[in-house]
């Protein structure tokens, strides 16, 4: 049930065809974790608390540098050397205090990913490297639950929506890990990332729009252009493929 | 045979920063190497020793998955061969 702030608040988006309020209470009710609070984190995470996404777990280990504030917005020059869970979680309370920010300063791994993740009803990736990345797209198969993946480099991005069990899985997509280097990026590009990430979670939820699954968004921000590549599952995928087998 | 490969923002700096190169081939696998004879620096990043596409790099052609990758894979004038790096910035 909403409450009358809460009519006002999202007043607009309940406005929006197939959304209403029965939608704002999926919002309400549900539970999304976001692995990373750098780049892509701090859009995602900001959009979801403004659209009113009841619960938000953010994880992530890393303290705040100089160098993460062309891009990590919830990051100002007060919070340099402070846990970034913690200044996220400042920011995104006071942009909406009817939401339940739970910062969690961790590193994910093997051993703790599948604690993180318990009770969790969607996971958004916004990771800075691939082996975690596989690590929660695993997590996400195994546990059956829906991954939103999202990445860049320079002013180039990529998303993509994971139906675990249904959909192609970032496994099924990408294998191997490239040589480890630091990459460029602007701010734009994990915005717009990010942003397609929340668009694609509020979606999930409200169970509205057609999802971006079996598809590959690839967004070049230099051309201000949009492809999408046509991806399959792969039956012999490391992380899914027993379920299609099963399936 | 006019095929254009598209190059992603990872790889253009080793094609001194060009985003579509044209190859002549028959098959995705003749293109690749027509595009590692242009720019011999893609083709150190692309490829092993052996000459097999490391398993990093997806090959679509026509914004369609070609994986596994078959470098005999017939191509058609016009057609488009995108290599897609595997990206983990955030």
């Amino acid at each position: 049930m909403l409450t009358t702030d809460e009519l006002e608040r999202y007043d607009r988006q309940i406005m929006i065809r197939g959304l209403g309020e029965e939608g704002q209470e999926k919002l309400k009710r549900a539970k999304v974790i976001i692995a990373g609070s750098g780049g892509l984190g701090c859009p995602a995470s900001m959009y979801l608390a403004a659209a009113g996404v009841g619960t938000i777990r953010i994880v992530d280990h890393d303290r705040v540098e100089l160098s993460n504030l062309n891009r990590q917005v919830l990051h100002w020059d007060k919070d340099i050397s402070r846990s970034k869970v913690d200044s996220a979680a400042e920011k995104l309370s006071q942009l909406n205090q009817g939401v339940k920010i739970e910062p969690m300063e961790e590193t994910i791994n093997e051993a703790n990913i599948s604690q993180l993740v318990a009770g969790f009803d969607l996971i958004v990736d916004a990771m800075d490297n691939l082996p975690t990345r596989y690590l929660l797209n695993k997590a996400a198969i195994d546990k059956n639950i829906p991954f939103f993946h999202g990445a860049v480099y320079g002013f180039e991005g990529r998303a993509m929506t994971i139906i675990p069990g249904k959909t192609a899985c970032l496994r099924c997509v990408y294998r191997g890990l490239p040589p480890e280097e630091k990459f460029p990026v602007i701010g734009v590009a994990p915005a717009v990332i990010g942003c397609i990430q929340a668009t694609e979670v509020i979606k999930y939820i409200v169970g509205i729009g057609k999802l971006l699954t079996n598809r590959l968004l690839v967004y070049n921000g230099l051309n201000l252009k949009f492809t999408e590549l046509m991806v399959k599952r792969d039956p012999n995928c490391e992380h899914c493929g027993h379920l299609a087998k099963e399936g | 045979m006019s095929i254009k490969v598209m190059i992603s923002a990872y790889l253009q700096r080793f094609t001194n920063h060009t985003e579509v190169v044209e190859v002549n081939g028959s098959t995705v696998g003749e293109c690749l190497k027509h595009l590692g004879e242009q720019f011999p620096l893609v083709k150190e990043r692309l490829f092993d020793r052996q000459g097999k596409l490391l398993i990093h790099f997806n090959i679509y052609v026509n914004e369609k998955s070609v994986y596994p990758h078959n470098p005999d894979k017939p191509v058609r004038d016009g057609d488009e061969i995108r290599i897609v790096t595997t990206i983990g910035g955030g």
